[in-house]
């Protein structure tokens, strides 16, 4: 791993891409936007799911309206972040802080996707068990909290670890 | 002008509140991950807003109806943005003052980018017709998105005006 890093790191296209100061900053903009798109639209469902959020409008409806833009969010921060790490990708991986950053993130996705295979469920019959609203409310809670404890990540990596 | 701004500054920086984030090791991080998930609420909800206005993505709910969907959180998440802003501002505001970039970010672009959103949230039942956006709506939506990618530019600027 730490081999292709160096490869990745020396790449010509990483860095042209890396000493290029618009690119850097087109990319900067884009994992920022992306990034707010991202958890904005998933907090949203995640707070109709628990009950705080549009409660005139069903799960669905909501998710209906912002899942497409947590998609769109995580791929502009996928593409932008790929990018942002290959500039410097020997330091992001040896550093510890990034790992953990990777792995809440990864954790958060896979708590999206599960908020996105409960909403229809909520809707889908007239009276939903109580136990299926507790578990919806706590994989929700738990969405919303991942998606925090990654915006904390992000922002430690340069505080602790001092790349990026 | 700069001088009675740095009088405040230099007030608010020695501000018991100013004094603990910048001296406590928890409470600088915890400031800044306010400041992001309320900027995270925020703009998510105004991007996913004008992007409908655009009539991009799902058109199952109309302009209007997404965005009394998502009144209450996106105020709220300004409010939580602008109280962690507020902070970080707090604990290092002589160094914020006279710096250009943030001067464009706060003095102008937040300020115009925040009224064009009540605007935006006022009229964009009279920009509706069924689920269709006017012209004029749509132009509203896109100025919208311009205005926030251009907060973000200042914003990611201000280190690079950084004296210290």
């Amino acid at each position: 791993m730490l081999l292709f890093c160096e490869w990745l790191q020396k790449n010509p296209w990483i860095v042209a891409i890396d000493s290029s100061v618009v690119i850097s900053l087109i990319l900067e903009i884009l994992h920022y936007s992306g990034f707010f798109l991202l958890v904005g639209s998933t907090a949203i469902v995640d707070l109709r799911v628990m009950g705080v959020a549009a409660r005139y409008r069903t799960p669905t409806e909501v998710a209906h309206q912002l899942f497409p833009w947590m998609w769109t969010g995580l791929g502009m921060v996928l593409f932008s972040g790929f990018f942002m790490f290959a500039g410097d990708a020997v330091d992001f991986y040896l550093a510890d802080c990034f790992h953990t950053k990777i792995k809440i993130v990864l954790l958060a996705i896979v708590f999206g996707v599960l908020v996105s295979w409960i909403v229809p469920r909520l809707d889908r019959v007239p009276v939903v068990p109580l136990w299926f609203k507790i578990v919806a409310f706590l994989v929700a809670l738990l969405s919303l909290g991942l998606w925090i404890g990654s915006i904390y990540a992000s922002l430690e990596v340069p505080a602790q670890c001092g790349v990026g | 002008m700069l001088n009675s701004f740095m009088a405040i500054a230099k007030w608010l920086q020695n501000t018991w509140w100013a004094l603990y984030i910048s001296g406590s090791t928890w409470a600088y991080p915890f400031v800044q991950l306010t400041h992001f998930t309320g900027l995270s609420l925020w703009v998510g909800t105004n991007l996913s807003l004008d992007l409908r206005l655009l009539g991009i993505g799902s058109k199952r709910q109309t302009a209007s109806q997404l965005s009394a969907a998502l009144f209450a959180w996106n105020w709220i998440g300004l409010c939580i943005a602008v109280l962690g802003g507020f902070m970080l501002f707090s604990s290092a505001a002589t160094k914020y003052v006279p710096n250009p970039a943030f001067e464009i970010k706060l003095g102008i672009l937040v300020p115009v980018a925040v009224l064009w959103h009540v605007l935006v949230q006022w009229h964009a039942r009279k920009w509706e017709k069924g689920h269709r956006v006017s012209a004029f709506g749509k132009t509203i939506g896109l100025v919208e998105i311009l205005l926030w990618f251009s907060v973000i530019i200042a914003a990611v600027s201000i280190p690079n005006y950084d004296a210290h």
